[in-house]
């Protein structure tokens, strides 16, 4: 019998199958932001402060934060967490997605409770880290990008849909 | 009908090497129940009350012979051999092992078939007018529409852990017989374009779609859609299943409010990435042209003769054909609701005849309507004889189509976990009830539908007689809703006093059926139509014993 | 006085616990004592890879299922109600009906 999938400690890996480390600290709302950076800011403290904060940060986005407001302040954020509480709420896709829209260049993170039969979902929506739980985060990266070699509709990644392939579009 | 080209044919091999890993997976116990649940699900696969269901896709209702004698093969070889065609036009095995499920999407993508999202939070199959290229009251052929939609919503990443499960359905007609107002999404294509009902829904808090848009253009549907899902997908409720349906959702806000945020939402779509060019457009269409319709002359007084002959086949031509697009073609009901028997249910040998009969008289198309009958849209009426006398040796002549005993139910809890009643049985009791042919025929067109528990997969809401099952502390009983329908006169029908028990329900429809037949103004007022006429109210007394 | 049964997981035919091991047949399940029954349970909750599922069924005194749950471990039991579908298993086995209707 094999070990449950989600008993293996969460590994960050990037879309490129690559385990990294994870340089940020997630910031409570208390917490000053000091030397030892980077930070993760809450969502609201986020829109609080981000625009008379200097440097880089990261922003939390819970499923229910509407992430078109950290717009404005688009430039200071090197990184978006999109938090999956739970693995059946879908909301983090959309975040993903509008933020691959209007522009936004830097690293997605999917957070929380992230198995291995998402990745080919969040890879498609312009993820491209995943705290993941898994016994091989890498073995699992790879096989959601060649799991499908016919992808249906558009989406943030550079996949064709079939439409365009049939008809050079 | 469609026909894959190498790309569909890849996208299914693919999908069932990644469900195949999911159930080895699953057997080695490296995903728990609950992980494997949801994955399971969107793979039509249930744990029901005595063993695992699969419930395999029809893409809005259109089978092809091939692909019905595919159905009867993995009745017999895989189930108790038989099937259950379903009202979301799909069709459902109730006896399918686990392990064996992987073998059983290999065959039928064979046939070009799968069960990819008949269940779970995304997008269903979306279903349409079962008529559909076939119809004479029908403007446009909503089928390559369907298609469209079938392959923009298949494993849409965005769009596979919604809310809740998301229902499309389409129609073309002026009559319609998608019942689009009771869905997520009802689209009705016209030539100028289509008008789009949002927040429909039956379940257990019942909405008729509100119209948001009119006139979207074809070439923009898929980018309007995606904006509409990605508003449900961020603001549909999900602390409440009960309330997570878009209906909810387009209630709380309005439906301006919500039209306006997806119009809002649709904006800032690149939609030249959404929007599959006209040339798809163009190339899937070309998968729906007429039949080459056979040259065979009509003979109108062999057909006649036959009919004074055999007045069963007389009977049968009067109430399960439909009128065709051409003088010397019908579509035709062969109705799965023979007396007595469980409503949408096919054995293989039916099933095989069925696939014989489509190829010797109706150009290889079948269909699966709503209602859980299968229909053979082309029918030339100069076979029509021949094909009622093949019909006939495998029990699959009933003429009752749109008729007493032509009842919609779903499983029920003979085997669905998550009935309060029972539904089939109740069925069978009631087409015993009115098995009299003359009684049939002279009560006309009347649509029962009956549903086990308040999600109502049995429709009851929209039913002209709904039959909803519930449950009192452990005994059975059956509360009766009248005046609902699902045509373009949508209405929710209304629960009249209290529950009935399973024995007091067929006696009950009987009263209310014989003081229709005293008060109606003639035969051409059907029973719908008395009952807006004269009010709920003077039918809902007849249903209760009298004192 | 309860019944433990389950699915199994290869194939999700209805289990039913006999004391010392599964039966598909309901005529073998036991009777268990609550206390006996909630051990069982707790351990087959933790067995996935075996049994899907598991839950208790309380019965009355005279061995029926409670109201409440009489219909559906009626039908759990028996296979559905309608003939042209009935369970295989139960007729394979020749017996009369688990529970009373």
């Amino acid at each position: 019998m094999s070990p449950l999938n989600s008993s293996h400690t969460p590994q960050l890996v990037t879309s490129e199958g690559e385990i990294i480390p994870d340089g940020w600290t997630l910031l409570d709302d208390e917490d000053t932001t000091g030397v030892d950076g980077p930070y993760v800011l809450g969502f609201d403290r986020a829109l609080r402060e981000l625009d008379g904060l200097n440097g880089h940060y990261g922003v939390r986005v819970n499923p229910a934060d509407d992430v078109r407001l950290l717009l404005p302040f688009i430039e200071k954020i090197t990184l978006i967490e999109v938090a999956f509480p739970g693995y059946r709420d879908g909301r983090g896709y959309s975040t993903a997605r509008i933020l691959r829209e209007e522009g936004y260049t830097g690293a997605i993170r999917a957070v929380g409770d992230v198995l291995r039969d998402q990745l080919f979902h969040m890879l498609r929506c312009g993820f491209n880290e995943f705290l993941v739980k898994d016994s091989d985060p890498a073995g699992a990266i790879a096989a959601a990008k060649t799991r499908f070699t016919t992808f249906y509709q558009g989406a943030a990644d550079a996949n064709r849909p079939a439409w365009a392939l049939r008809h050079n579009a | 009908m469609y026909v894959y080209d190498s790309f569909d044919h890849t996208f299914v091999r693919e999908r069932n090497a990644e469900f195949a890993d999911q159930v080895a997976r699953r057997l080695s116990g490296e995903l728990s129940e609950d992980q494997f649940k949801p994955l399971r699900l969107m793979n039509g696969l249930y744990l029901q009350l005595h063993a695992y269901m699969l419930r395999i896709a029809v893409p809005y209702g259109v089978l092809s012979s091939k692909q019905v004698r595919k159905l009867a093969h993995i009745a017999r070889t895989y189930d108790r051999d038989f099937g259950h065609f379903t009202t979301r036009q799909n069709l459902q095995f109730n006896w399918i092992k686990l392990a064996d499920t992987p073998k059983i999407l290999e065959e039928l993508a064979e046939v070009e078939m799968h069960a990819l999202q008949t269940s779970g939070n995304c997008i269903r199959n979306t279903t349409t007018d079962q008529f559909a290229g076939a119809a004479r009251d029908e403007h446009t052929d909503p089928r390559p529409w369907a298609e469209v939609i079938r392959q923009w919503s298949s494993i849409h990443p965005e769009f596979t852990f919604l809310p809740r499960k998301f229902k499309i359905a389409i129609t073309g007609a002026a009559k319609d017989r998608a019942a689009i107002r009771v869905h997520d999404i009802g689209l009705h294509a016209k030539p100028e374009g289509f008008d789009v009902y949002v927040g429909g829904g039956m379940g257990r808090t019942p909405h008729l779609g509100h119209l948001i848009k009119s006139s979207l253009p074809g070439e923009q549907l898929l980018s309007y859609l995606e904006a509409a899902l990605r508003v449900y997908n961020r603001y549909g409720r999900r602390d409440n299943i009960y309330k997570a349906r878009i209906k909810i959702l387009v209630s709380a806000l309005g439906p301006e409010e919500y039209a306006r945020q997806v119009e809002e939402e649709w904006n800032t779509l690149d939609k030249a990435k959404i929007d599959a060019p006209s040339a798809e457009i163009v190339r899937i269409r070309s998968f729906f042209p007429d039949p080459v319709f056979t040259d065979k002359t009509f003979d109108r007084v062999a057909l006649e003769r036959a009919q004074i002959a055999d007045p069963a086949f007389a009977r049968w031509v009067k109430n399960n054909t439909h009128a065709h697009k051409r003088d010397d073609h019908v579509s035709v009901t062969i109705s799965l609701k023979p007396v007595g028997l469980p409503p949408g249910d096919a054995s293989s040998a039916q099933m095989d005849v069925m696939a014989d009969v489509a190829d010797q008289f109706a150009y290889g198309e079948l269909r699966v309507s709503h209602e859980q009958n299968i229909i053979l849209p082309h029918v030339a009426k100069t076979d029509l004889y021949e094909l009622y006398r093949q019909l006939d040796a495998v029990n699959l002549s009933t003429a009752n189509g749109g008729k007493i005993t032509d009842m919609i139910a779903c499983p029920g809890l003979d085997y669905c976990t998550l009935a309060n009643a029972r539904s089939i049985p109740l069925a069978q009791d009631i087409s015993q009830r009115f098995a009299d042919a003359e009684l049939t025929d002279k009560i006309g067109d009347l649509q029962i539908k009956i549903s086990g528990c308040i999600n109502a997969c049995g429709h009851h809401h929209v039913g002209h007689i709904g039959i909803l099952g519930v449950d009192k502390q452990g005994i059975e009983f059956y509360q009766i809703l009248l005046g609902g329908r699902a045509d373009e006169k949508a209405a929710l029908g209304q629960i009249t006093g209290k529950g009935l028990s399973a024995e007091a329900v067929p006696a009950a429809i009987e009263r209310v059926v014989q003081l229709y037949l005293k008060l109606r103004t003639d035969e051409s007022e059907r029973f719908i139509d008395a009952l807006e006429r004269l009010g709920r109210d003077t039918f809902a007394e007849a249903l209760h014993e009298p004192a | 006085m309860k019944l433990l049964t389950a699915n199994r997981l290869t194939d999700g035919v209805t289990l039913w616990h006999t004391g010392t091991g599964w039966s598909e047949d309901a005529a073998h399940a036991a009777r268990l004592d609550d206390e006996q029954a909630d051990a069982l349970l707790t351990d087959w909750k933790t067995r996935e890879t075996e049994v899907v599922g598991p839950y208790l069924i309380p019965l009355t005194p005279d061995g029926n299922p409670v109201q409440r749950e009489q219909v559906r471990e009626f039908i759990r039991a028996n296979g559905p109600t309608i003939g042209q579908t009935a369970d295989a298993l139960s007729q394979a086995h020749g017996r009369a009906d688990i529970f009373e209707s």
